[in-house]
């Protein structure tokens, strides 16, 4: 798949037929998501994976809609969720399955694994295992935007079972108050691992926001355009000066809290579940609009379907067979080099 | 050679680093007009501004975590935490998160943040004001730990944190602030990971950290009068130690007490009594001693508190014992 | 009641008055606010009063001492005798030696060894030697009993059990003195019982040859008391300091050899010393004529006349002059190394004859044994004979020879040196003054 542009303008939709190049960029990067998910749980299933992972199948459009308005320079912070953002940040699909098969080639060296994937040349922060662990370094990255005096927008990715951590409200006021160029975007999935949402948020998510001053919006999740348009606004705006800002994305995630949550009617009904897949999936519906709108036949969905599977079987087959880091590493990386440091303390002791 | 104050050592350190390095910034709680309420960093904002020197609402967890977003991305701040008491508070931030995001990274990112704080009792402050909690940071990889023992260090240290491309947490003796010490005029660092050896003698080494060093000192003093030459090393950082001055000073004397502020239990000193244990069994002529504070919370009455904290008398008491080869217990 | 009358705290950053005066005598009546003494201090002389009401009694500070700030200096009772005895003395007072320490006889002294795990004193069940009786190195000197069985304790040393200052029943503290075994036979023995007097704290001061280490002494660093119990091996288990253990298995040094000497454990570095310092044969071994390796050769030059007219005056006696040459010998090698044994007189042409002196007896009953002899006298005064050296033989044998009108006594052996030198000289002093020593 061709590379991203590298600093994208940020225009806004002109119109159906206008930004063909940048929706069907959209629809394939939504794609390229959906079957990422779809080889990683079979890697689970088939017992190929360390570790677990957690599906973001269905929440495609929140990722693309948004990275889709950012540049490489612009900063994300990810959850444990985060293949979504990483993909849709521009990471690269063997380089990714390495990383969740350990291997030496992946985004980590293998250290980090799926919770912890991060991608620096493309601008992500990394996946957080902690609920809420980003938060504060997504709005710490904006502080250091401003600090350095660039335009740079950082986007703060995390779910409704995160608006129950402290640290939440204490960046959301620091970032009001010195006006910093961070967007949080609450991923509401409706539930905060396996309990409804409504269960464990008293009163309303925006109203957090509002608390502190911040502009909050509500867009439907599942609609890439809609969520694009609006963190494009967002985001021009931000570079101006005028964040932070709160968005919360109605969304909806297939499959359980993480790969082995299968069993899961006892939360989550199957029949809603079956809902959400047939009526409001991102790909389906953004295919239909493209096609209606004549942007693209069905027939080239299909081939652009079949290209990105497999891309993805490629992947999987390379990082399946890729080395393993060598034992000697396992003590590297703890601290990096400070060269200029050691420069100077040598021409002390000179 | 002039002599300034731990306090005057540390913001010289800090406004020299700010010059230098315009991606250097402050922030905490009251840092700018106040200069923290120890007013060590006074005078900051004044050169700086308030852009680079920050006043923070009370949320240790939320502005550490922006510190290690920060540095994530091309800052390199300086967090000040009020007292080290409040480390608990930031915990995830500072051990889950920058202390690893190297490693979990496999070396890609790296966070060159300081976070700046103290340790230190008998200073009636109570037990949730007066901890010493530099044990529980050094356990975690990732991370290294500074101890200055006076102004001298204070500056050198510091300025080498802030250089570091690593998170570095470095604890001040909030008991020392107005102590002097003779600092030079001009430029200099002090390394990670090099002991100095303070005093040279040849009956026993005492090792101790921050103002434990001035305990050992005057221990050695006591014990000059009873004909026992001690020796006194301060490994001015325990993430990383240097390991070998300890080493090398335990294999001439063959005997060592080890002096920390944290509590006696599972921390610094069973660390690095530990160490020269294994690593200097052979030339053992006595057990290697730690002296640690109480494992009591700090207590609030004068009476008491003085009780909790290692004293030159009994680092003196403890290394005649162990000269006179006293220290037995029954096998 | 009573209460304690302290030296008070009188300035600021002092530590202690002196007493200039009491106000009071001992027994006086008191009561509270009577001013008791005068106590200096580096500004003025204050009056210190009384705090009760009672009767001033066990004074235990002088006037003009200086004590430190808190100590006690008397007592206010309700009778006039106070508690009878009097209070710790509030200024160093010389460590309180047993009274009767300069009583006891010299000797090396013997200790209670360490003999069990964790333990810290043992019981004597019994003495096997009486006091006054000869000892050898490895005869069983007492009997004693631990927690875990009854063990028999060897002498260690040959010589003459001189005091025993631990009676059977007694329990006593590992390291502390017990014995003292002395080289020659003690005139008064001392036996004692612990509960009679305070024990001598183990010294350095036994006679004994600098050469040899007092075994009996605890681990030679000056230790101030109190100093904890030591604790003793566990069967086998020997505790060391690592670097003691380092340092004797690099000099192949034995550290089972301290434990049989007594030496409280863990050994240190600096009990090394001791163990080098230890004879090289079987532990414990005074005197050993193997101490020397060569043959000795020392002589004694002495007027002939006093013994010669000695001689004719027994002859005049009926008493043969070769049993008063066998007295005086046997007399010098016991008063020398201790060792009883007869003598032979050897001359030329003749057939050795031995005689067996016991202590104290008349040379005139002294008659011809048959006995190994423990030395021989090789009397070659009718020789031409001047001077030899023929080597040691399997005894000491002193020669006598003559020369004008002096004789000339020569020793050949391979005794220990001090004793040597001692015998030569105790059979010379004889030979020159016969009269005095059978007086």
């Amino acid at each position: 798949m061709a590379a991203k542009a590298a600093a994208k303008t940020g225009t806004t939709p002109k119109g159906p037929k206008g930004n063909a190049e940048d929706y069907l960029r959209m629809y394939r990067q939504m794609v390229r998501i959906r079957a990422f998910e779809d080889q990683a749980n079979q890697l689970y299933l088939s017992a190929k994976m360390p570790g677990l992972t957690h599906m973001y199948s269905g929440q495609e459009a929140v990722a693309v809609g948004i990275c889709e308005a950012l540049t490489d320079a612009d900063k994300i912070t990810s959850t444990h969720r985060g293949h979504g953002h990483c993909v849709a940040k521009g990471a690269d699909f063997k380089a990714m399955f390495c990383e969740l098969l350990g291997k030496a080639e992946g985004y980590c060296r293998g250290k980090g694994g799926s919770m912890h994937i991060a991608d620096q040349s493309h601008g992500n922060l990394g996946a957080n295992a902690i609920v809420g662990g980003s938060m504060g370094i997504a709005t710490g990255a904006a502080l250091s935007a401003k600090l350095r005096g660039t335009d740079e927008v950082t986007v703060c990715f995390f779910g409704d079972g995160a608006t129950a951590q402290g640290l939440w409200y204490e960046v959301m006021n620091m970032a009001a108050l010195w006006k910093l160029p961070v967007i949080y975007a609450c991923e509401n999935n409706g539930y905060s691992e396996y309990t409804k949402t409504a269960e464990i948020a008293a009163g309303s998510l925006t109203a957090r926001a509002e608390a502190f001053g911040i502009e909050a919006h509500k867009v439907d999740g599942q609609d890439v355009l809609a969520v694009n348009e609006l963190t494009q606004k967002l985001v021009e705006r931000a570079r101006k000066g005028e964040g932070p800002f709160f968005i919360e994305l109605a969304t909806y995630r297939y499959h359980g809290h993480h790969v082995g949550d299968i069993n899961r009617e006892y939360y989550r009904a199957k029949d809603e579940e079956s809902e959400w897949k047939s009526t409001r999936d991102p790909i389906l519906n953004f295919g239909k609009w493209l096609t209606e709108q004549g942007v693209v036949t069905e027939d080239d969905l299909a081939t652009i379907n079949a290209e990105v599977k497999t891309d993805a079987e490629a992947a999987v087959a390379y990082a399946e067979a890729a080395a393993y880091p060598p034992e000697s590493e396992v003590d590297m990386h703890v601290y990096v080099d400070s060269p200029e440091l050691d420069a100077a303390l040598r021409g002390q002791a000179a | 050679m002039r002599e300034i104050t731990l306090s005057k050592a540390v913001n010289e350190a800090i406004a020299e680093e700010m010059r230098r390095d315009p991606t250097v910034f402050l922030m905490g709680e009251d840092v700018a007009e106040a200069g923290t309420p120890f007013k060590v960093l006074a005078g900051l904002v004044d050169e700086f501004g308030t852009e680079r020197v920050i006043d923070t609402p009370i949320s240790e967890p939320g502005f550490v975590g922006m510190a290690v977003g920060a540095a994530l991305t091309g800052s390199r701040p300086i967090v000040d935490l009020m007292f080290g008491d409040f480390i608990f508070l930031v915990m995830d931030q500072l051990c889950n998160q920058a202390a690893k995001a190297c490693y979990m990274s496999g070396g890609k990112l790296n966070v060159p943040m300081v976070l700046r704080t103290n340790l230190g009792a008998t200073r009636r402050s109570a037990a949730q004001h007066s901890q010493s909690l530099h044990a529980l940071v050094a356990h975690i990889p990732g991370l290294k730990v500074a101890m200055p023992s006076s102004a001298y260090e204070a500056k050198g240290l510091m300025k080498t944190a802030i250089r570091d491309n690593n998170p570095v947490v470095i604890f001040e003796d909030k008991l020392m602030y107005q102590d002097k010490a003779p600092v030079p005029e001009g430029e200099y660092l002090i390394p990670f990971g090099k002991a100095n050896i303070k005093r040279e003698g040849t009956d026993i080494t005492l090792i101790g950290v921050s103002s434990m060093v001035q305990v050992a000192e005057k221990a050695a003093d006591l014990l000059a009068k009873d004909g026992i030459s001690a020796e006194v090393i301060d490994p001015r950082t325990i993430v990383p130690l240097d390991e070998e001055t300890i080493l090398a000073s335990v294999r001439k004397t063959s005997r060592a007490i080890v002096i920390d502020e944290g509590h006696q239990s599972y921390g610094i000193t069973g660390e690095i009594a530990s160490r020269i244990t294994e690593k200097a069994f052979y030339h053992l002529d006595a057990p290697v001693l730690r002296m640690g504070a109480m494992d009591v919370p700090v207590p609030f009455s004068p009476a008491l508190e003085d009780l909790t904290v290692p004293t030159p008398e009994a680092v003196a008491d403890r290394a005649r014992a162990a000269v006179r080869g006293e220290l037995f217990h029954a096998a | 009641m009573p209460h304690e009358v302290i030296m008070p705290a009188l300035g600021m950053a002092q530590d202690s008055g002196v007493l200039v005066a009491w106000l009071k005598a001992p027994g006086d009546p008191v009561k509270a606010g009577d001013a008791l003494m005068e106590v200096e201090t580096d500004k003025a002389t204050m009056e210190v009063e009384a705090a009760h009401d009672g009767y001033l009694t066990d004074l235990c500070a002088t006037e003009g001492e200086a004590v430190p700030v808190g100590n006690v200096v008397a007592m206010i009772s309700e009778t006039p005798e106070g508690s009878g005895t009097p209070a710790p003395a509030a200024d160093d007072t010389p460590a309180a030696a047993a009274p009767a320490a300069d009583a006891l006889p010299e000797g090396r002294q013997i200790i209670m060894p360490a003999l069990g795990m964790a333990q810290d004193s043992a019981l004597i069940v019994g003495w096997s030697v009486a006091p006054g009786d000869k000892v050898g190195v490895d005869d069983v000197l007492l009997e004693v009993e631990t927690d875990k069985s009854t063990m028999e304790v060897p002498a260690g040393h040959d010589g003459y059990l001189a005091a025993v200052l631990a009676a059977e029943g007694e329990d006593v503290p590992v390291g502390e003195v017990i014995a003292i075994i002395s080289d020659t036979k003690p005139d008064a023995p001392v036996q004692r019982s612990r509960a009679d007097t305070p024990v001598p704290a183990p010294s350095d001061k036994a006679e004994t040859p600098a050469k040899e280490a007092p075994a009996a002494s605890a681990s030679a660093p000056p230790k101030p008391s109190p100093k904890p119990a030591p604790i003793a091996a566990a069967g086998d288990r020997i505790l060391a300091s690592p670097k003691a253990r380092f340092l004797a298995a690099q000099e192949g040094l034995d550290l089972a050899r301290l434990v049989a000497h007594g030496v409280p454990q863990p050994f240190h570095v600096s009990d090394l010393d001791t163990l080098r310092a230890l004879p090289t044969d079987a532990p414990g071994a005074a005197a050993a004529p193997a101490a020397t390796a060569a043959a000795q050769r020392i002589t004694a030059d002495l007027p002939a006349d006093a013994f010669a007219a000695f001689t004719a005056w027994l002859a005049d006696e009926g008493v043969s002059g070769d049993a008063a040459l066998a007295s005086f010998a046997a007399a010098a090698l016991r008063g020398a190394s201790g060792t009883e044994g007869a003598v032979a007189v050897d001359r030329p042409g003749s057939d050795p004859v031995v005689f067996a002196p016991q202590p104290g007896q008349p040379m005139g009953a002294l008659a011809p044994a048959d006995a190994a002899p423990a030395l021989v006298l090789r009397d070659l005064r009718r020789t031409a004979i001047r001077s030899m050296a023929l080597g040691a033989e399997a005894v000491p044998v002193p020669s006598l020879t003559t020369d004008g009108d002096r004789l000339c006594l020569t020793l050949e052996g391979r005794l220990h040196p001090a004793h040597a030198i001692a015998m030569i000289d105790a059979i010379a002093a004889r030979l020159t003054d016969p009269l005095r020593h059978i007086l």
